[in-house]
Formats: C-alpha cells, structure tokens, sequence
C-alpha cells in the first residue's frame, strides 16, 4: 500500500515496462541517455560561476534535462489529483510509526539525505537511472560498481537505522 | 521537442509515483529486504531495456535518421565512494533524485528538504571538483563525472 491516498501498488513488471519505455524512447527519438541526478547539477548552473557549472556538457543539457525534471514534477502531481486529489502530504510511513520526530527533526533528517544524495550522485556520475536503469542495461562496468555500492549502501545504512539502533 | 520531455518525464513521474519508487516505506522494504517490488521494478526495466538497447545499437541510428550517440559512463574511485553516499542519502530519505521531483509533485512537503539538501550537495560538488580530480582519480573537468 502506498502512503499517498493508501493506493495498491502497480505490479512492478508494469512499472519495469513503463520506464523502459521511457527509457527507449528517449534514446530511440532524441538520442538522450536517460539520467536524472545531472539535473541538479543543470539547476545550481543557473545560478552558480565555478568552471565545473559552465562547462558545455552542462550548459548544452539544460534544454532536454530541466524539461524532463519538470514532467517528474508533474507525473507526481498527476498522480495525486487522479488518485483523489492534491493535498500536501506530512505522512512519512514507518518513519513516523518507529522514528517517531516532530517536523524540525524530519525536516532536518531530510535535508542531510539529500546533501548525502547531491554529493554522491554526482561523484559517483549518475543515480539509479543513469547508473542502474541505463548503465546496467547498456552493460556498463562503472554503473555496475556504482549499483553495487549505492544498493549495498542503503542495506547497511536502513538495516543500522531500523534493525540495529531502533 | 520540449514536449516530448515533458510527456516522457510526465510518464516515467506517474510510474514511479503509482509503483512505490517514491514511496518511504517500499524504498525502507527494499533495504530491509522484506519488499521484492523495487527489485522487481529495476529488475524487470534492465531485463526489458537490456536486450532492446542492443538491438537498437545494431541498427545505430534514432528514429529520425541521425547516428546513435550513447556516451559511456567513465569509470573512478567516485563510483564506490559517490555510490556509497548516495546509497545513505537514499536510506535516509527515502527517495532517490527521480522521486524527490516526484514526490515534490505528489505534495510530499519533506521532500522540499531533500531537493534542498541535494542541490547544495550537488553544487558542493562541484565547487570542490578541482580538488577532488586527483584523489578520485575523476575526470578532466570538461568531460565530469558523466551525465546521468
């Protein structure tokens, strides 16, 4: 059950299809490799000087990755109004039921995730899509380093948090 | 062309909202190993992409005619030590950078706290890529770590 309008999951074979569809597509029409985590770096090169930001990799993905974060956005919001309507959402699953913080400490939890998921994404060149849907797919010895390590990773780090500490 | 995208981003948003890729407790079920479902999602996306990505390099060429460009991922210490702090962000959140758009549009609030964590760190990043070259053994600077 999903925690957004306590929706029954779609088969994961469905999902599995649909993004490779996606996945295709972007390759097979606009000779894009699919890839997410570049988008952050797209964003701060709106507003940021250092060299790293001005390079042409960056500057000439602008116009096919920001759209693409923008239809993220928007498949979430379709989601939500098609499932019963748009609300913001405070709920945080099993978070909440075992961690149990009031809304500084989660918002503050959240936050350092993502400094963890900004920073390594970017070393490590790429995130689940880019690494874990596309290198895998595309037999790709880095993306398969960088899989191994994000997914062993987040075993530890859940296992520590839920099984260990808790 | 930016419609195509948005619609692709729109589809792969909606799958990933309605499968629980951008859900919490799936993502920690993933990590407990107690949920098979993203394992399955990943599984089966790679299982169907893999054997068509071939295919379609065989042919070599987009639909509309211009060669098949595919650049390859560079290989460096940051894809351990970047996978491994990414591995805790995601732990930690719950969310990987596709969901966090996701569940920002979803009205997930918290989410707003990841997308801020996540473009800091991403532009620590790269502020501290000169630095980081030699040790990570990344890159030069024009080419980065690879999009994706």
């Amino acid at each position: 059950m999903l925690i957004l309008h306590d929706m029954q999951a779609i088969h994961w074979a469905v999902a599995g299809l649909g993004i490779s569809f996606v996945t295709l597509t972007l390759l097979a029409v606009a000779n894009r490799r699919l890839g997410v985590s570049t988008g952050f770096e797209d964003v701060c090169s709106l507003v940021l000087d250092a060299p790293y930001f001005k390079r042409s990799a960056i500057t000439s993905g602008r116009p096919w990755r920001l759209p693409l974060l923008a239809g993220l956005v928007s498949g979430g919001i379709l989601s939500a109004v098609l499932g019963g309507g748009w609300s913001p959402v405070w709920d945080l699953g099993m978070f909440d039921t075992e961690i149990g913080w009031g809304p500084g400490g989660k918002v503050v939890w959240m936050f350092a995730g993502g400094l963890f998921i900004g920073f390594g994404t970017r070393l490590a060149g790429g995130c689940t899509s880019g690494h874990g849907i596309f290198g895998l797919s595309n037999l790709e010895i880095p993306s398969l380093i960088t899989t191994i390590s994000f997914m062993a990773a987040g075993v530890v780090t859940t296992n520590l948090i839920y099984r260990v500490i808790l | 062309m930016v419609l195509l995208y948005l619609v692709l981003g729109t589809v792969f948003g909606f799958v990933l909202s309605r499968s629980g890729a951008a859900d919490y407790d799936f993502i920690q079920g993933m990590f407990l190993l107690t949920n098979f479902q993203l394992y399955g999602i990943i599984g089966s996306a790679v299982a169907i992409t893999a054997p068509s990505l071939w295919l379609l390099k065989r042919y070599g060429k987009t639909l509309t005619g211009q060669p098949l460009v595919i650049e390859l991922k560079p290989g460096h210490r940051g894809n351990v030590i970047g996978g491994v702090l990414f591995g805790v962000g995601w732990s930690i959140s719950g969310m990987c950078p596709g969901p966090i758009l996701v569940s920002i549009g979803e009205g997930k609030v918290y989410a707003l706290a990841v997308l801020a964590g996540s473009l800091i760190g991403a532009a620590a990043f790269g502020v501290a890529y000169p630095k980081l070259q030699r040790p990570m053994r990344l890159p030069v600077l024009a080419r980065g770590t690879g999009d994706g």
